[in-house]
């Protein structure tokens, strides 16, 4: 099930009656962090939680309020003490200085404990390089985790940006470059699912420079809706959620901003596309 | 005109949830007793309703705020408003405590007692918060609008924790038509909110 699917049962979810496959198919999907799903869920959850001012009214017995906050004072006022109570201070003092005891060691004995110490230190030194050899492989291991979250996240991304692409309702639109030796930029408009947009072959740019989407709507300022760059190949693939009606937005716009983007576009657009 | 739902507590009168809960991480309990005093009747209610039982209500409600003032970290405003976060905390503190009180009834059948039947409870303060009084009087409004066997399958997801199956089988209902009426009941819920908020 894709974003389109799922967004019809976000309230159900929230309300924690959907079963089986569906809730399977919904936790999966939370699970991944979906950039649509989960301020979807959130909202949900919003709504829900209305029902519960329809219960009847009823006040809360008078005593409760005092009843709380005498346990909040009460777990305050059992903070460890550093001061030790006499008694205490005198069993620790018993446990750490036992009163001398006189022992008969043989000389066998001595004998066996350097015997022991040796075995010990060989070991331990045996040990320290096993330690070393397995914080190296436990780095090795982080690496390759975060290697393929970043490639896992990456493949999500496209997927999403696939299901954009490939949903009937979608409006697929060219951004048109200002400078003509700019590759085209394409986006894909979807209602529910959000606007994915893709662009092959872009140059690099520097880091203190950022590309940012805006809708510019029909009445009104422009809206931020993406702050993206390409990546190492010159690629671009993501979505970023539709937070106004389709038939509100007149163009997109792609800017150039400082590096972390701008409230407002600092310059005219390097990229766009007239909507409605 | 359900303006008054989605817009809880005008601007300016008290301090906002997040400067609570940012005064309850610096271990403030004057903070507290504001948010309760805020939300303590609308939780209460709302535990008393699934509980059925006012002494169980009461330890569940106190259970919700000393959770509120152990657990503030966990809270994150630009997650959301602190309001549906602290009524799911409560419902679902309340539905858990449900499921163990039937899972006991279904082994021993015990008759519950010491606890005065729910129609013995002092009925509603009028000096109470009033905005909030009238926001739950829009919310019963609206459900109130909804065809009867509609509102029971919501109250019995919502108030009693049932899954869609088994509203279906409590209500002698075809699962199809269960799920067709929670659904329907909820957009119709979420449109009036997103109505009224825009």
């Amino acid at each position: 099930m894709d974003c389109g699917q799922l967004a019809p049962l976000y309230e159900e979810y929230a309300l924690g009656i959907l079963e089986g496959e569906e809730r399977a198919e919904m936790e999966t999907h939370l699970a991944r962090n979906c950039p649509l799903c989960t301020p979807g869920i959130a909202k949900a959850r919003w709504v829900v939680s209305h029902l519960a001012l329809a219960a009847p009214d009823a006040p809360p017995p008078a005593a409760l309020r005092g009843k709380i906050m005498d346990a909040v004072k009460a777990s305050a006022d059992k903070v460890p003490s550093a001061k030790t109570s006499p008694e205490k201070a005198h069993a620790v003092t018993s446990i750490e200085n036992p009163p001398a005891k006189r022992e008969i060691f043989p000389l066998w004995a001595w004998a066996a404990a350097a015997a022991l110490a040796l075995i010990t230190g060989y070991t331990i030194r045996q040990m320290g390089n096993q330690n070393s050899q397995m914080a190296e492989l436990r780095k090795e291991m982080k690496l390759a985790t975060l290697q393929t979250q970043a490639l896992r996240n990456q493949l999500d991304e496209d997927r999403m940006v696939a299901s954009v692409m490939m949903a009937p309702e979608s409006m697929p639109l060219k951004l048109m470059p200002k400078d003509k030796n700019m590759p085209m930029v394409h986006a894909y408009l979807h209602p529910h699912m959000g606007v994915a947009i893709t662009a092959d072959q872009m140059p690099s740019m520097s880091a203190a420079i950022t590309l940012q989407l805006w809708f510019l709507p029909k009445k009104g300022s422009p809206m931020s809706i993406a702050i993206f760059r390409p990546d190492s190949s010159g690629q671009i693939a993501l979505v970023a959620p539709v937070n106004m009606p389709m038939n509100e937005i007149a163009a997109l716009a792609v800017t150039e901003e400082p590096a972390g983007g701008s409230p407002r576009p600092t310059g005219s657009p390097a990229w766009m596309a007239q909507v409605n | 005109m359900l303006l008054a739902v989605v817009q809880p507590w005008p601007e300016g009168k008290q301090p906002p949830d997040a400067e609570l809960m940012e005064r309850i991480l610096r271990r403030d309990s004057s903070a507290l007793e504001t948010l309760y005093d805020r939300y303590a009747r609308p939780v209460y209610s709302l535990v008393l309703r699934i509980s059925q039982q006012p002494a169980s209500a009461e330890e569940i409600v106190q259970d919700v705020f000393l959770q509120l003032w152990k657990s503030a970290d966990r809270f994150q405003i630009s997650r959301g408003p602190l309001e549906p976060w602290l009524f799911t905390m409560a419902r679902n503190r309340a539905l858990d405590f449900l499921r163990l009180k039937r899972e006991k009834q279904r082994r021993r059948e015990d008759s519950v007692e010491g606890d005065l039947p729910i129609a013995a409870i002092e009925r509603p303060d009028p000096e109470g918060d009033i905005d909030s009084s009238r926001r739950a009087e829009k919310i019963r409004a609206l459900l109130s609008s909804l065809p009867d066997a509609q509102r029971r399958a919501i109250e019995l997801a919502f108030f009693e924790g049932l899954s869609h199956s088994e509203v279906a089988s409590a209500m002698g209902e075809a699962l199809g038509t269960v799920k067709s009426w929670i659904r329907g009941g909820l957009l119709r819920l979420r449109e009036s909110l997103e109505e009224a908020r825009s």
